[in-house]
């Protein structure tokens, strides 16, 4: 009794069975998608999604290597399963056709942050996210995301005064007279990314609620 | 799609078909007969059933 | 001793020649070991004590974020997968694959074939394994949970692992003990699905990317199975046979060792979806990874009662061999953390724990309560017999498993109980979502504490190891405590 060429049969039937299952069939079922084709008010074609271009696809490398996906999530969860709608973190649930074009697709699994999902909508202002990327403190008192002090430079203010750009920065974190804090290009960059990260689209598989599609007209 | 589905209705039947071929020709074999005695073989005549080995801890106890 | 092994050569009538060659093979094979074994074990080891270090700096981190906050490259989210990687790739990964080797020569009773190839394996996967850890802390992280190494780091590390396959194939061949134990179904199950799970999911994610949600479909197929088709064996087939081995009895039931073996490989592959649950996936590729995961209960009740009545009536040989200490500890964790997966896998639970440190805290309960203290076990074991030395302190020896012992129970309980907490504070979006935040601060403190008692636990391991190991170059010793005889002749040498 050896017992040898069954065991090595049943090792890769039983891989190959999940192997199927879990990748191939996914692969069949997903790796087709389209985006959703709509018009819009005006009678254009939209589509939805669409690949990011420029400076939010080189903020995405940024949100990538910086491991931002380690504390922040980027899916909405269905209405009555856990409380991701009422947040605000999203107006419907997030689908497999709204990660079309993330390379990679950076779902995540912890929620030591809030879900990112819909940041751009819900904070579209570049200045704050600049003195939340320089300093979380600033903006969310008692925030444990680290500071990115990295992605700013500190310099001496030229003789045409102070830059345009320059982060407002005032008590405890004010910085000595005559210098001042301005993003690099990399805070640039994650921060266009963080703006263009909304997912509120009516899609058939995923469609707006009526109210809120209402009030938002 | 179709041909798809076909793939899949075909692999759910064959697959559990070349199991239980496999089964039944392993069984002919005596591959199932699993003597209890495999259990022994851990063991060896330096080392046999019955002896305890990583005995270090708390020694003056031990042989008390 | 000479009534057992009388009844011993009756049991297996025939299977080995005389006496002496029975001795000598045992203490060849243990010494052919020696070089290659403790090449991949000692690497392990320094990267435990890398893993450990940037595992506090990212527990720290969680609770005082402006710790070390102005370079780059210990930011958190560059911190916190270099420290999965050196752990999971370097320490255990490393380890498992020195156990592997040894358990392997001792189970087909073959000295070890090719050391030199097996070496060069280890040499390769440290190399790939720096490019990879250091490519993490520069910024080339490819964020995919478990995956975080560099595409150009991996090809080396899968080189490494071929050889390693290779040679475990041709181990296997040459067997000289036709009969497989349980241990070595395990062991081959591990070696032939870690790479065809590495190989998907490095092609599918990073070498040629599927689009979408797909690439999350794959990535949690890999990284449970990793867990469950890599660690979960090699941590199994010690069990199976150190337990035996220490209390010097047989396996409860080799019936249920079967039931639990092929339990394991048809249920546990298909459960990686279930981390997915809430997410943008078609609902069936969740549920069936739900009902994969609860159908665990077989595996992990069989493998549990078997253990269990294997050591009925044993437990007092706990107090003298540090083997079996950490060897039980991580099969009781073993149980304990599967049962807590097949909840976490519920979607009315998940509902609750999904984003929560509670998932940290059961991967820990995972991979460190049970594969790390059975490795742990394991090595204690083994390299006083492939070095022909004994433990230089036992005092030691008791703070690594008592330090290990608490820093494991103060950072899984406390740390399990917050993310419940956690979750159901966030569930409630009436709680602010700072005020989420302030809650866990509490068990991420406690948890920085734990890590670092378990941190203590390691140096004093890898200090007794360093000491052993002085003593390989220095002139041999007599054994003073007799590791390397059995109890009964250390008694008689005793008096």
């Amino acid at each position: 009794m050896k017992y040898g060429p069954l065991l090595f049969l049943g090792i890769l039937f039983t891989l190959a069975s999940s192997w199927v299952g879990l990748v191939l069939a996914p692969k069949q079922q997903l790796g087709g998608l389209v985006p959703n084709v709509s018009t819009n008010a005006l009678g254009a074609v939209v589509l939805y999604p669409q690949a990011r271009k420029g400076e939010a696809q080189q903020g995405e490398e940024h949100y990538r290597s910086l491991g931002c996906v380690y504390c922040h999530s980027q899916q909405v969860r269905p209405e009555g399963f856990g409380s991701d709608i009422t947040r605000g973190w999203g107006k419907r649930r997030t689908v497999s056709r709204d990660y079309l074009y993330d390379k990679p697709v950076m779902l995540g699994t912890s929620r030591t942050g809030p879900d990112l999902t819909n940041i751009g909508e819900r904070q579209s202002d570049s200045g704050w996210h600049f003195a939340h990327l320089y300093n979380p403190q600033i903006t969310s008192k008692g925030s444990v995301m680290p500071p990115y002090p990295f992605l700013f430079q500190l310099r001496k203010i030229g003789p045409g005064g102070a830059s345009t750009n320059a982060l407002k920065l005032s008590g405890e974190f004010a910085v000595a007279e005559g210098w001042e804090v301005v993003p690099k290009d990399s805070a640039r960059q994650l921060v266009e990314y963080l703006r263009s990260l909304k997912t509120s689209v009516d899609l058939p598989e995923a469609p707006l609620p009526k109210v809120q599609e209402g009030a938002a007209k | 799609m179709n041909v798809l589905a076909i793939l899949m209705i075909g692999g759910v039947l064959a697959v559990p078909g070349v199991a239980l071929v496999a089964l039944r020709w392993a069984s002919h074999r005596g591959e199932l007969n699993l003597p209890e005695r495999a259990a022994l073989l851990p063991f060896d005549e330096e080392e046999p059933v019955g002896r305890a080995t990583d005995q270090i801890l708390n020694r003056q106890s031990a042989e008390s | 001793m000479s009534a057992s092994s009388q009844t011993f050569s009756a049991l297996l009538p025939g299977d080995v020649s005389d006496d002496s060659s029975k001795r000598a093979l045992l203490a060849e094979i243990d010494a052919s070991c020696r070089v290659p074994v403790l090449f991949f074990v000692i690497s392990g080891l320094l990267w435990l004590l890398a893993g450990t270090a940037l595992a506090l700096v990212a527990s720290i981190k969680l609770h005082s974020p402006g710790f070390l906050a102005s370079w780059e490259f210990l930011t958190f989210g560059r911190v916190r997968p270099a420290h999965l990687n050196t752990v999971i790739y370097g320490f255990a990964s490393q380890t498992g694959i020195g156990v592997t080797l040894w358990l392997m020569c001792r189970l087909c009773r073959v000295p070890f074939v090719a050391p030199g190839l097996a070496t060069v394996a280890a040499i390769f996967w440290n190399i790939g394994l720096t490019v990879g850890v250091v490519g993490i802390l520069i910024g080339d992280s490819t964020s995919i949970e478990w995956l975080e190494l560099p595409r150009y780091s991996t090809p080396i590390l899968f080189f490494s692992y071929v050889l390693v396959a290779v040679w475990a194939i041709i181990t296997f061949r040459l067997r000289r003990e036709q009969h497989l134990y349980v241990s070595q179904w395990y062991l081959l199950a591990a070696i032939l699905w870690f790479p065809w799970l590495y190989a998907t999911a490095q092609i599918m994610l990073l070498i040629e990317p599927v689009r979408g949600v797909v690439q999350a479909a794959v990535n949690w197929w890999f990284a449970h199975n990793v867990l469950g088709l890599w660690f979960t064996p090699i941590g199994l087939a010690s069990i199976y046979y150190f337990i035996p081995k220490v209390i010097g009895r047989p396996i409860h039931s080799y019936y249920l060792s079967v039931l639990g073996f092929w339990s394991l490989a048809l249920f546990y592959n298909w459960n990686g979806l279930h981390h997915l649950i809430g997410g943008p996936m078609p609902a069936w590729m969740i549920t069936v990874s739900i009902v994969a995961s609860v159908m665990m209960l077989i595996p992990v009740t069989t493998v549990a009662i078997n253990h269990h009545m294997t050591m009925w009536g044993h437990f007092g040989k706990l107090k003298h061999s540090p083997t079996l200490r950490f060897v039980v500890v991580g099969a009781l964790c073993y149980t304990a953390t599967s049962l807590q997966g097949i909840a976490n896998s519920l979607r009315s639970y998940s509902e609750v724990v999904h984003f929560t440190h509670h998932t940290i805290a059961h991967a820990h309960l995972g991979l460190y309560g049970f594969f790390a203290m059975v490795m742990f076990g394991s090595l204690y074991y083994i390299i006083p017999r492939i070095t022909q030395r004994e433990w230089p302190s036992l005092g030691l020896i008791s703070l690594h498993f008592w330090a290990c012992f608490l820093g494991l129970a103060l950072y899984v309980v406390p740390l399990s109980l917050g993310g419940i907490l956690q979750g159901l504070a966030m569930n409630d979006a009436s709680v602010p979502f700072l005020k989420v935040v302030e809650g866990t601060l509490p068990w991420l403190k406690l948890r920085t504490f734990a890590g670092l008692l378990l941190g203590l636990g390691h140096v004093a391991f890898v200090g007794n190891l360093v000491w052993l190991l002085a003593r390989v170059f220095g002139p041999y010793r007599k054994p003073v405590v007799a590791i390397l005889m059995g109890a009964e002749t250390a008694a008689v040498v005793g008096k």
